[in-house]
């Protein structure tokens, strides 16, 4: 699949353009470390292309003898073979190494590696190990290891034993377990070490230690050895392909010689043979298995292979581990949610839901305080920050069309205000839970962590600048340099950011639902009590017909009787009069009351004092039959149904001339407490104007200031005063459809102020064409 | 107008006995000698005034100075019957008062609106009848000129 021959391609990696990874063109040295030979050989007839410079030191062969020259000449016919047999396998490293034997000489063979690689054929050989064991011993040696490893239970453990193990199979001084974080600084979690050699357990290493260009390098090749950086380089001869000019591309050849810079970094670490595994989880390197050696030392091919399992082992170890510990964080959150819904329809409420649930939510989420921030409402639980702090912040963090969640684990390096409250909200996740106004946030929050980082030497000066050249140096000193890291806190982990978003769903479902129900319910009474209204329409229309023929036929009969003077009939008929009278007088209220709704017109702005002298003019003869005095202050300009408000003033001036006190003139006043009394309504809406209408009567006992708004609620008998009661309960319905409320202040023989509210006209109201007129 | 001249005929539509019964004895109690004769609905209205089916008999159906219509009958309703009246060249002259329970703005403008002559709403209180519809009478017998009645071959 790599190339069109359909011949099988051994250890060629997906092609990589490391020549863009940094400045430093490590991968293309044109030189080896002199331990091993490396031949590029051509594709097909497997001619020497080019080779290291130390053949005749290692093997005493002449490069001429070589170079240029058929491989025939070069390796015996049974080497040969077994070249050609790993250029034909498919795997990558299926068939290495393979044992090659000069033609030339030497009696025992080497260990050969090839691989393909800029249109090369690389093979490299090394001397064998005194330590190159059977297949056999190989796997016994590595399965137990292995073995070893997959006894550990935890991470730390998993990492130690990988450690031990390494250390077991190669020798060396120390071994370190080296995990990059997400800026890719490094950290020593676990270590295995000879007692005379310094331990790095524990310390931080910044990026540049091991830079962008060689970790893609350890990507792609996993495994790198430099037995003795004190080496000198054998150059590749010639160093470039004849055919291409281009010079011959070591990047995954195992003997590469490495960077002088990193030679120098091991060398001011008092290190002279080194070796490195990436630990890869998937395409990704999270980390190193790096040994070290105060001597030179040389790892055989066998033993470097074992190693490669220990990391990948380690790896899958890893995985498994975290992979683990996401599934089992997942299921606490399901469970954790399951019981939150509960709560949240047995209390019907999402915010008592989480109150409740806190402790298990907070422990979920690793924070220590949760927010839920709504335009009306702030919910707090746990430890967070001031309420003021939050709406900033919010304001901040959440773009106001953004439904994106913002999280940070140091929060005041970007929003400097909140180094005020770093102890609570170092770390922040905050997850809209709407788009649109009025804006929720859930608000997760947690608290600065001061860290105290043990630097592998001052990681603010990595490197020097070197005396020629202007080549960077590394750095000389590698003694623990310690650092307290603030407003800083334990960064937000993938599944944690997935449990935040999953309870935010479940929130928003639970906010959905109640407004659907809330609307469903809505529909349902407002359809009920249409019913109601029409039914009471349709009765009390029904009602009036007979009704009507008892009065005309109680008329004629009356009128019959008194004829005959029949004093005691008469009052009899009298009695069926009146109450028929009474009667119809109710099934008007009625009816009317019930006709509210129905004939109700948008509100529009309205002067009231145009209102209340239409009123006066309508109740003139009362007014004059009562000898009131009514007076009426500067009266503003109100949002109402026109016709229902003059109903309203009417309904109110008549009780005050009905209940007006015998001993007393009757005078009553009609006046906004202040000239505007701005009242908000509690959902937030227009502004509200209260009006009074005062009277000097009788009053009343203020235990019945509700119940007088009740339908047919009398505190009198009807022979005192006429009417049936309704009077004041359209007032409230009237004024309640208006948005208002109505209410009364009153005492015994102290006269009584009825007050009702009413919606000010606002900005826009005023603006537009002027309502109903 | 002499004694001995046969009094008016007032044609009633009113599907109710007893606002028939009601309406006898107000007119009664109000003095007033008209010849008062009830239909029960829009269909035996109209009838009535072509002269079809009982009252296809000579003298049963004499033609009516006023028409009371009461607008709400089953079958064919007052309304109904006015629009037909009006469009009808030789009846769109008759005086035409309606009755009603209805007190709505609305309603008394709509009939007004086709055609008839007045609007009455009945009253519970028999005084308050009597006192009606003596007015009424008074109007339309003396006050007003009523258009001349051919009498129907």
């Amino acid at each position: 699949m790599h190339d069109g021959s359909g011949r099988g391609e051994p250890t060629v990696p997906p092609a990589v353009d490391l020549s863009s990874c940094d400045h430093e063109p490590i991968h293309v040295p044109g030189a080896i470390q002199p331990h091993g030979l490396l031949f590029a050989l051509a594709e097909g007839d497997l001619h020497t292309v080019s080779v290291s410079a130390n053949l005749p030191d290692l093997v005493g062969i002449g490069l001429d003898a070589v170079v240029d020259r058929p491989i025939e000449a070069t390796f015996d016919e049974v080497s040969q073979g077994r070249l050609r047999a790993v250029l034909r396998q498919t795997e990558g490293t299926a068939g290495n190494p393979i044992v090659v034997q000069f033609r030339a000489g030497g009696d025992h063979g080497l260990d050969g590696i090839v691989h393909r690689y800029g249109g090369l054929v690389l093979l490299e050989l090394e001397p064998r190990g005194e330590e190159s064991e059977g297949a056999h011993a190989f796997f016994r040696r590595t399965s137990g290891a292995i073995r070893r490893l997959q006894a550990a239970r935890t991470l730390t453990d998993a990492c130690a034993a990988a450690a031990r193990e390494v250390r077991n199979i190669t020798g060396f001084d120390r071994v370190k377990i080296y995990r990059f974080a997400s800026d890719f600084s490094g950290e020593v979690i676990a270590e295995s070490r000879d007692e005379g050699i310094e331990s790095f357990m524990g310390l931080h290493f910044p990026p540049s230690d091991i830079p962008a260009q060689a970790r893609a390098l350890y990507t792609h090749n996993p495994i790198r050895m430099i037995p003795d950086i004190d080496y000198r380089p054998a150059p590749m001869v010639p160093d470039r392909h004849p055919a291409t000019g281009l010079p011959i591309d070591l990047s995954f050849a195992v003997l590469r010689s490495v960077s002088p810079i990193h030679l120098e970094y091991m060398r001011n670490m008092g290190i002279r043979g080194t070796m490195s595994v990436s630990i890869l989880r998937g395409d990704r390197l999270w980390g190193l298995i790096a040994c070290h050696n105060r001597l030179p030392r040389h790892v055989g091919h066998d033993a470097r292979q074992a190693c490669e399992m220990v990391a990948q082992v380690l790896a899958w170890q890893i995985g498994v581990m975290e992979e683990e510990a996401v599934a089992r964080h997942s299921l606490k959150g399901k469970a954790i949610q399951r019981r939150l819904l509960g709560d949240i329809e047995q209390l019907r409420d999402h915010r008592a839901g989480l109150i409740g649930n806190s402790e298990a939510l907070l422990d979920l989420m690793g924070a220590s305080g949760l927010c839920l921030y709504g335009r009306d409402a702030v919910t707090t639980i746990g430890r967070s920050p001031p309420v003021a702090a939050i709406e900033r912040l919010v304001d901040w963090a959440i773009r106001a069309d953004g439904a994106e969640l913002f999280q940070t684990d140091r929060l005041q390096t970007l929003f400097p205000e909140a180094a005020d409250y770093a102890d609570v909200a170092s770390g922040v996740l905050a997850v809209p839970l709407s788009r649109s106004p009025p804006r929720r946030v859930m608000l997760w929050f947690r608290p600065e962590v001061a860290q105290t980082v043990r630097w592998g030497g001052n990681p603010e000066k990595p490197v020097e600048l070197g005396p020629n050249g202007g080549r960077l140096q590394p750095r000389k000193s590698f003694a623990a340099w310690t650092e307290e890291s603030r407003g800083r806190a334990v960064p937000w982990q993938p599944h944690e950011i997935v449990a935040a978003v999953e309870l935010r769903d479940l929130v928003i479902d639970v906010i959905l639902r109640k407004a659907e129900e809330l609307e469903s319910v809505n529909t349902q009474l407002a359809r009920s009590n249409e019913e109601l209204e029409s039914f009471a329409y349709v009765a009390s229309h029904d009602l009036k017909e007979p009704l009507r023929h008892i009065e005309a036929f109680a008329g004629l009969l009356g009128e019959t009787i008194r004829e005959t003077g029949d004093a005691r009939l008469g009052a009899m008929v009298g009695g069926i009069e009146s109450s028929s009278r009474r009667l119809r007088n109710l099934i008007n209220d009625l009816a009317e009351f019930s006709r509210l709704g129905r004939h109700a017109q948008p509100l529009a702005p309205a002067p009231l004092d145009d209102l209340v002298q239409e009123v006066m003019a309508d109740l003139r003869q009362r007014i004059e039959e009562s000898r009131a005095t009514v007076r009426c202050d500067a009266l503003p300009t109100v949002m109402c149904d026109r016709n229902q408000m003059r109903q309203v003033l009417q309904n109110l001036l008549s009780n005050a001339l009905k209940y007006r006190h015998a001993a007393r003139a009757c005078d009553i006043r009609i006046y906004a407490p202040r000239p505007v009394d701005r009242e908000h309504r509690d959902s937030g809406g227009d502004p509200l104007v209260r009006i009074c209408v005062a009277d000097n009567g009788i009053g009343f006992d203020p235990k019945y200031a509700e119940q007088v708004f009740e339908p047919f609620q009398r505190l009198h008998g009807p022979d005192e005063y006429e009417g049936s009661g309704i009077g004041l309960a359209i007032c409230r319905k009237i004024i309640q459809r208006h948005g208002g409320t109505v209410g009364v202040e009153t005492a015994p023989d102290q006269g009584a102020t009825f007050w009702f509210t009413v919606p000010l006209p606002t900005g826009s109201d005023r603006t537009g064409p002027a309502g109903a007129e | 107008m002499s004694r001995d001249v046969a009094p008016p005929t007032v044609l009633v539509a009113e599907d109710h006995n007893h606002d028939k019964f009601i309406l006898q004895e107000v007119f009664s109690r109000a003095g007033i000698r008209a010849d008062l004769r009830f239909v029960s609905d829009g269909e035996q209205m109209l009838d009535y005034l072509y002269g079809r089916g009982p009252f296809g008999v000579p003298g049963a159906a004499p033609v009516p100075t006023l028409v009371l219509l009461d607008l709400n009958m089953p079958r064919l309703d007052g309304r109904k019957v006015i629009r037909i009246l009006r469009a009808d060249e030789s009846l769109r002259h008759l005086p035409v008062i309606a009755l009603s329970t209805s007190e709505s703005p609305k309603h008394i403008t709509e009939a007004y609106a086709i055609g008839i002559n007045a609007y009455l709403v009945k009253p519970a209180n028999i005084p308050d009848y009597v006192a009606k519809v003596s007015s009424l009478w008074q109007f339309w017998m003396s006050t007003a000129s009523l258009p001349t009645v051919e009498v129907r071959p």
